[in-house]
Order: structure tokens, then C-alpha cells, then sequence
């Protein structure tokens, strides 16, 4: 049983999901706040829209806890979680169709306010206005090179490069052979080194 | 083993090297080979740029909006569930037996069921049978009940006391008052643990 003094961090994913399962609240906040950022940077950059990313991230985390019971320990629980977000994402692609991702704000957004409030946050690294600038311009350009991409390429390259994921892991939660996912990492990455040259020129 | 010559590196290789793991062969090779020396640094370069992308996250208070539609088990109901579970299958025997009392159950109450669908005529004449037999026994009873009250020795003195108003009144609002004081009493006492007190210890 966890003490007043559990730390958490030293605990491994399948200890605070046991813990989970036996009722234990703090355990359930536990796991969002190790998963809450990347899921959401996932979800993010497959659908390109803030407020969508936050429901869909959000519906992610609901399914995922309450069926805490269905979780197999032997596999890992980022796999399980980032193959909900994933299937999330991708269900709603499917029935979407995306416009080019902006940083300035939702494609969706229809008041200036709205398009504030939707933009994406950028860390808070101390950086001169015109490294700014360029920062923000290589960013968008790759994360508009990022979304052109097909969502298996866009889902693959998101888990490799910013997740750091191993491409078994990346297979098992794309639910893909594991020669599948490089060859789309692969594409992927000539798709994006094309997508991106005219930055170089 | 040496690489044929004009074979370049393959996706696999490409990916060692990115993770750093570059063998001897293909050091070998990107020594050689301007082509993939080339992709080889524009490949790094894209992961770096991928990698170095803005760190995102969702709105403040973003883990309460999702634990307000999260169902938490009661961990006192776990434990009780789990026990109970563990008993009934430590052994053979007790999951044998355990089968049985459940067959058992399961098999009476549909025979029970299709008996009474099939003799609905005797069900309803025992029932009124029943009801009359409760009835004349309760109106016995309280007739028993009041003919020994009124033969008590100190039926006069209260039936002084309640004939009374005020006095009535007075032992009317001190019997509530006990009866609310037991009812207070017993809901403590009955209370289950809140979720604060299940939790002090996490």
C-alpha cells in the first residue's frame, strides 16, 4: 500500500497501475501526469488543432482509465495508451478531412480571439527576437511538412523522432509489421527532407 | 564481410547509424560514398529538427477535467471482491463446491419459475388462502395484545398520564427526541468510510 511519502517517480508504470487498479486515486494522476504532454503533442500533431487535441486527448485518458482492468502488465503502458490516442486520432481523421496546420491558431478558429487562444504554445527557452523569427519559422515549416504527411507515415515519424519510441514499440502500437513501420519511417523522412529543401535554398 | 561495390547503405543501416551504432563497414562505406554521407546528414539533421520541436501540452487543470469522468473502484469493495474471489478458487474443492451451491441456486429458481407458470390457478388460491390465514391470525393477535394491555396493573396511571394534553404533548416530544437521537447515533455508526479516510494513507 502506498505511504503519504510514495514516490512516485520511482515507481515504474506497472506498480502505479496496480496501485490504480486498487482504488487509489492519487495513482490515476500519477499516470496522467506522465503521459499528459506527450499524448497530447501526439494527438496534436496528427489532427493539427488545439481544442480537438484537448478532447481528443482527454477522451484518450477517460478510456484508457476506465478500462485500467482490461491493461495487460506484460506489455508496456506507454504502448497501450499512445495505441488509444493513436486510434483516437486516426478515427477522427477518417472521418475528417485536415487543413494545413497553422502555429498562429485552429484552422478552425473564426475570431482573432479564438485564433490566440488555439496557438500553439512555444517552450519558454530565452531565445532573441530574430532567433525567434526563425525558430518559429523552421517550426511551422516542419510541422507543416509533418502534417502533409499520410497519417501511418505522420503517426510513425511522430513516435520515432519526438517520442523517441523503438520501432518494435512503434509496430505494436500502430498494430503494424515491424518492416511496415521503417519502410514509413523511411518515406517519411525522404517525404519530409523533400517537403523542407526549399528552406536550405 | 565486405559490402559489394556501388551498394549503398540500406534503410537498416541508416537507422543504426541515426542511433548512433555505425559499424565498421559502413564507417567504412560513408568514407567512400558522397551520396550517403549526404542523406546521412540530412537524415540526422530532419531528426534533430524533429526532435527540437516545441514541447506542447494541454490546458491547465487538464488531469481534473478527465478524473471527473474516471470511475474509481472503492478499494474497500476491491479487497472484499478480491477476498472472496481467492477463497473461492484456493482449491478444487472449494470452487467444486462453490459450482454446486451456484447450479444449485440457478436450477431452483427456473424450476421454481416454470412450476409457477405452469400451476398459476393453485399459486392464486394459496395465496388467498394465505391472506385470509395472515389476516385472522393478526386481528387475534391484537386483540390478544389489547385485552392483556388493559389487565396490566399500571394501565390506569398511564392511561391518567396520557389523557392529559400537555402531558401528552411533553411525552410526545421527549419520545421524538430519543427516537431522533438513536437515528442520529445508528447513521454514524453505519456510515461508511468517506473517500478522504479510504485514502489518508496514499
Amino acid at each position: 500500500m502506498p505511504s503519504a511519502r510514495t514516490d512516485w517517480a520511482r515507481l515504474s508504470d506497472q506498480d502505479v497501475v496496480l496501485r490504480a487498479r486498487a482504488g487509489h486515486e492519487a495513482a490515476y494522476r500519477e499516470l496522467i501526469r506522465r503521459y499528459e504532454r506527450p499524448v497530447f503533442a501526439l494527438v496534436f500533431r496528427m489532427v493539427r488543432d488545439r481544442e480537438l487535441a484537448e478532447d481528443l486527448a482527454q477522451e484518450t485518458f477517460v478510456k484508457a482509465l476506465n478500462a485500467i482492468e482490461s491493461y495487460r502488465p506484460e506489455f508496456k503502458f506507454s504502448s497501450w495508451i499512445f495505441k488509444i490516442a493513436n486510434n483516437a486520432a486516426i478515427d477522427h481523421l477518417r472521418r475528417r478531412e485536415l487543413d494545413t496546420l497553422s502555429l498562429d491558431g485552429s484552422p478552425h478558429a473564426e475570431t482573432p480571439e479564438a485564433m490566440q487562444a488555439t496557438a500553439l504554445q512555444i517552450g519558454a527557452r530565452q531565445e532573441t527576437p530574430l532567433e525567434t523569427v526563425e525558430a518559429k519559422e523552421l517550426g511551422s515549416a516542419i510541422e507543416a511538412a509533418i502534417g502533409s504527411l499520410r497519417p501511418e507515415y505522420r503517426a510513425c515519424i511522430l513516435l520515432r523522432h519526438v517520442e523517441g519510441r523503438p520501432y518494435e514499440e512503434i509496430a505494436e502500437i500502430l498494430n503494424l509489421p515491424l518492416g511496415t513501420v521503417k519502410t514509413y519511417i523511411h518515406r517519411a523522412r525522404h517525404e519530409l527532407r523533400h517537403s523542407l529543401a526549399h528552406l536550405k535554398e | 564481410m565486405t559490402r559489394p561495390s556501388g551498394q549503398h547503405l540500406s534503410p537498416d543501416e541508416f537507422d543504426a547509424c541515426l542511433s548512433g551504432i555505425t559499424s565498421a563497414e559502413c564507417s567504412q562505406h560513408l568514407l567512400n560514398c558522397d551520396l550517403c554521407r549526404e542523406q546521412l546528414r540530412a537524415d540526422r539533421e530532419l531528426a534533430e529538427q524533429i526532435a527540437s520541436l516545441p514541447l506542447i501540452g494541454p490546458k491547465e487543470g487538464f488531469a481534473d477535467r478527465v478524473m471527473a469522468s474516471v470511475f474509481i473502484p472503492d478499494p474497500f469493495a476491491i479487497r472484499s471482491f478480491q477476498a472472496t474471489r481467492r477463497r473461492l478458487l484456493s482449491s478444487p474443492r472449494s470452487l467444486a463446491i462453490a459450482a454446486t451451491f451456484a447450479l444449485v441456486l440457478v436450477g431452483s429458481m427456473a424450476g421454481s419459475i416454470i412450476w409457477s407458470l405452469e400451476n398459476q390457478d393453485t399459486l392464486a388460491s394459496i395465496g388467498t388462502w394465505l391472506f385470509a390465514q395472515t389476516g385472522q391470525a393478526l386481528w387475534l393477535g391484537l386483540q390478544g395484545l389489547a385485552s392483556n394491555l388493559i389487565e396490566q396493573p399500571w394501565y390506569t396511571g398511564l392511561k391518567s398520564l396520557v389523557e392529559n394534553p400537555v402531558r401528552l404533548a411533553v411525552i410526545s416530544a421527549a419520545a421524538s427526541f430519543v427516537y431522533l437521537g438513536g437515528l442520529l447515533a445508528l447513521r454514524r455508526l453505519l456510515a461508511l468510510p468517506t473517500q478522504r479516510v479510504a485514502h489518508a494513507n496514499v
